[in-house]
């Protein structure tokens, strides 16, 4: 069953004194199944936050559809846009996004908190996440006081207990070490097999790698890409550099 | 690198950093102005030639150094704010290759820029508008204008010397702060961890007890005279507890919220305690600070407003009648050639007293413990709240002006209080104990209604020789020589105050020189110099409450500020996370709201326990009019308030601007 499908996304910022329009979004198509772990990579500049913005209904499109489980984002009203976003999408930052002022804990009940969920039932749902992810011991602390790979931890713990339809991860591994950000690869990997849906936007090799697909990004448009199917990390990794470097050297469509 | 590089940059900060810059050289431009003028008028030759003048410029002098004290204070405060938001500035020019001295230059200069302009402006400022000022001042004092202009020398270099010393001061505050700093830890300046606050039980329960003692002591203190002592005591306990309750007893609470799960984890509180929390934790110093200006000045503008309006009541009060004469009557004089001297004058005069009333006593004062009073000066307490005064009359002059004819045996006396009422059924005072035989509600029509800083209770004797036997025991017990009784005469004119004046400069003449020792009051004589201390006072109430409001209200704005740029990340990654622009923004908004009229209501609240006490003090001041005071209170309060939210909505939109509403998202 598809999750999410883009329909020919167009994106074009004006500046706002009348310098020329610049196009961030030229025409993008794709769709991600359920159950699937995809990889949107491309240059800076190339348009994957402002996709990604487009698809967390954070920005909205010039023209196209984006439609989640065949519901049209587009067609949300501004007042139910939050509660959707809460309750069907769930978001992992390169930058955490975790509130100084709120415990670990308390940070990842701020979404059901919102959804007006009562503590016990809150409680018992972040349980068996906190095991899964190991962070039951530092849910009283408070961000400051843990490392990077802890924050992003208890940031996935926060996408998670929502129970969305869909994970939107930006650069999840950006502002980590290479212990911390195989540790995450690692665990979105293991949620995935669970059965969860997730899209990333990097331009990691190594965290795309990780992916059951990867789209590449040129210019605004989905310029080519490429599905793991049964080839190993390594093999993965290898293919993905080769098509960089095809891009980068201007190399033509091929699919 | 070019000879005029630092000047340059220096002037590029300066205008770089405008938002929070401006504010902060108009309050020294402010506060320059009102030294100066605080100064000339100190310091005005003119007006110390005026009658009652010197005792205006004495306030005037107090005010001065509270300005400079202020001053002092306040503006290293807010610059050490302005350099915490620039340090990261500092560190990216370090970082770009400037060593710490180029730093240290471009800072001077900035500094000197800053106190240029604001001297330069502030001096100008404060010549103009000083003359202006004087006038008012004038008016107040009821005193003549004269013509002329002036600049003052000495006011001059007393702004010069205290403001250069107070931009040193500042400016080597500075380089210290950026000589110990790595330039790492410049850069991160700004956003230096914010760890939870620890709950302060010890400071929680110092805070409730002090402000608790303070109330107490404004509650219960009945003598004005204890008051006057008390006072002082009751403010710092208030002042403690303010602190201490900003800080420690604010975030006592929300833990408490926070541990109660079924109250935190609503959407509503959620954000809302967390966000206080952080909110107080940063700001409870700045808000106790506003909370304790705030109250001073509504205390100092309700009161010396009051005085002022109150004027003639309290002339009234101090002083019942016309013409007040009280004299001591040797034993061997009579108090005839008085009477007829007063006589005279009126006759010269054409005017004849009205109201009069005339009666013998004696004064004695000690402290009452019970039914006992203790009048050995060597043996009178430090305990003023027991002081008490005693006017022993003879039955025939009460019987007379009550027009009664009471008797009394030789050991019963009848008893009249002003203030407390006397409630033992014996006096013993030099071994001698009265019986009471009644205690009067009222005395005789027109009795001086002595509003002393101590009680006084009015005691009718048999005769003349109970009278005479006191003041002999008096002089005994103390060592010193009987002065007989004393004789009061008081009377109202029917006349205009030149008149009344005349009058009241003749019968000094005439009865000063034949009974020496006698006091001859008018409320007319009195005037002038009442006008001076109570509209000294009243300039002097509104020109620091001036200065006050102008403080709280640069805090007010830099608090805004500082919060905008903290909560404008928060802002965004709440609405990442799923809360809609309307929920955090009217989440935002409730908790600047509290955060903001939180010390106005705590000092709302102090006031209103403040009030007894301070009608107390006002008794002193021999304003007895509370229900004058009351309005006058409530009519402050009101004018703060509105000038507070005016000041809140105003620095309200310069926040809304940082945080920007609506570009993210």
């Amino acid at each position: 069953m598809t999750i999410l499908e883009v329909n020919n996304l167009k994106k074009v910022y004006t500046t706002r004194f009348g310098g020329s329009p610049v196009q961030a979004l030229a025409n993008v198509s794709f769709s991600v199944e359920e159950g699937e772990y995809a990889a949107i990579m491309g240059e800076s500049g190339s348009g994957k936050t402002t996709l990604l913005n487009i698809l967390a209904s954070l920005d909205k499109p010039t023209s196209g559809e984006v439609l989640l489980k065949g519901k049209g984002l587009t067609t949300i009203k501004e007042k139910e846009i939050s509660a959707f976003r809460r309750e069907n999408l769930g978001f992992v930052f390169q930058d955490f996004n975790l509130l100084d002022t709120f415990s670990l804990q308390d940070n990842i009940f701020l979404p059901l908190v919102l959804s007006g969920k009562s503590y016990e039932e809150m409680s018992r749902r972040l349980e068996p996440i906190a095991r899964k992810l190991g962070i039951g011991d530092i849910l009283a602390k408070y961000p400051y006081e843990v490392s990077g790979g802890q924050k992003q931890r208890c940031a996935v713990a926060r996408a998670l207990i929502t129970k969305p339809q869909l994970i939107l991860a930006d650069e999840p591994t950006g502002s980590l070490d290479s212990q911390s950000a195989e540790g995450l690869l690692r665990l979105f990997k293991e949620i995935n097999s669970e059965g969860q849906t997730l899209l990333m936007v990097t331009h990691s090799v190594k965290a795309a790698s990780h992916a059951k697909r990867v789209l590449f990004i040129k210019d605004g448009e989905v310029f080519h890409q490429l599905y793991k199917a049964g080839m190993s990390d390594e093999a993965m990794y290898q293919k993905i550099s080769d098509t960089l470097t095809t891009m980068a050297t201007g190399g033509g469509h091929h699919e | 690198m070019s000879r005029f590089f630092y000047p340059k940059l220096a002037a590029t900060n300066l205008k770089k950093n405008a938002q929070t810059y401006l504010p902060y050289i108009l309050t020294c431009i402010g506060t320059v102005m009102m030294y100066y003028i605080m100064v000339f008028l100190s310091k005005n030759e003119g007006l110390g030639k005026m009658t009652g003048g010197s005792e205006v410029q004495t306030i005037l002098n107090l005010g001065c150094y509270v300005i400079a004290i202020f001053a002092a204070i306040f503006l290293f405060y807010t610059h050490s704010f302005l350099i915490k938001r620039r340090k990261k500035e500092f560190g990216l020019f370090n970082i770009l290759g400037m060593e710490k001295k180029h730093i240290a230059r471009v800072l001077a200069i900035e500094t000197l820029y800053v106190a240029g302009i604001s001297l330069g402006a502030g001096l100008l400022g404060g010549i103009l508008l000083s003359k202006l000022i004087f006038m008012v001042l004038l008016k107040i004092l009821n005193f003549e204008v004269p013509l002329g202009f002036e600049v003052s020398g000495p006011a001059l270099a007393a702004v010069l010397v205290l403001f250069a010393g107070i931009f040193l001061l500042t400016l080597l505050n500075t380089l210290r702060q950026i000589h110990l700093a790595k330039p790492v830890e410049l850069l991160m300046g700004g956003q230096t961890g914010e760890k939870e606050p620890k709950t302060k039980w010890l400071l929680v329960a110092m805070g409730t007890l002090s402000l608790g003692g303070g109330y107490y002591i404004s509650l219960t203190t009945e003598s004005p005279l204890a008051a006057l002592t008390q006072f002082f005591f009751a403010v710092l306990l208030v002042m403690v507890g303010t602190y201490c309750l900003f800080t420690a007893g604010s975030i006592a609470v929300l833990k408490l919220l926070r541990r109660n799960k079924g109250y935190y984890y609503q959407t509503r509180h959620f954000t809302a305690v967390a966000g206080m929390m952080y909110r107080m934790k940063q700001n409870a110093v700045g808000l106790a600070n506003i909370c304790i200006m705030a109250t001073a000045v509504l205390v100092m503008v309700s009161t010396t407003v009051s005085l002022y309006i109150g004027m003639e009541d309290v002339l009234r009060t101090r002083y019942p009648q016309h013409i007040m004469i009280s004299t001591p009557v040797p034993a061997q004089q009579s108090v005839e050639g008085l009477q007829t001297s007063v006589k005279e004058v009126l006759a010269k005069h054409g005017l004849e007293g009205k109201d009069r009333l005339d009666y013998r006593y004696a004064a004695l004062v000690g402290n009452q413990e019970g039914d006992r009073v203790i009048t050995d000066m060597s043996n009178i307490s430090d305990d003023s709240s027991s002081v008490r005064e005693f006017y022993l009359i003879p039955l025939e002059d009460y019987n007379r002006l009550a027009k009664r004819t009471a008797s009394l045996g030789d050991d019963e006396i009848l008893i009249y209080s002003s203030s407390s009422k006397y409630e033992e059924d014996t006096l013993t005072v030099l071994n001698r104990t009265f019986t009471v035989k009644e205690r009067l509600d009222s005395f005789f029509e027109n009795s001086p209604n002595r509003v002393s800083i101590s009680g006084s209770y009015y005691v009718v004797v048999k005769d003349m020789d109970v009278v005479k036997a006191m003041e002999e025991a008096r002089a005994k017990e103390n060592g010193d020589d009987p002065s007989g009784y004393r004789y009061y005469l008081g009377f109202d004119l029917e006349a205009g105050e030149a008149d009344i004046s005349a009058v009241y400069q003749d019968i000094r003449t005439a009865v000063g020189s034949d009974y020496p020792g006698s006091s001859i009051e008018s409320p007319v004589a009195a005037k002038e110099s009442f006008f001076a201390i109570y509209g000294g006072l009243f300039f002097l109430g509104i020109f620091l409450g001036a200065l006050f409001i102008m403080a709280t209200v640069l805090i007010i704005y830099y608090k805004q500020v500082s919060e905008g740029y903290d909560d404008k990340a928060r802002f965004e990654i709440m609405q990442k996370v799923g809360m809609s622009r309307e929920e955090v923004r009217g989440s935002i908004r409730s908790q600047v709201l509290i955060v903001f009229f939180l010390p106005l209501v705590a000092a709302g609240i102090h006031i209103a326990f403040a009030f007894p006490i301070i009608t107390k003090l006002l008794a002193v001041l021999n304003l007895t009019n509370v229900g004058l005071f009351a309005w006058c209170t409530a009519g402050t309060i009101l004018v703060f308030a509105l000038f507070y939210a005016i000041v809140y909505g105003l620095t309200a939109k310069v926040y809304y601007r940082i945080v920007s509403w609506g570009t993210s998202g």
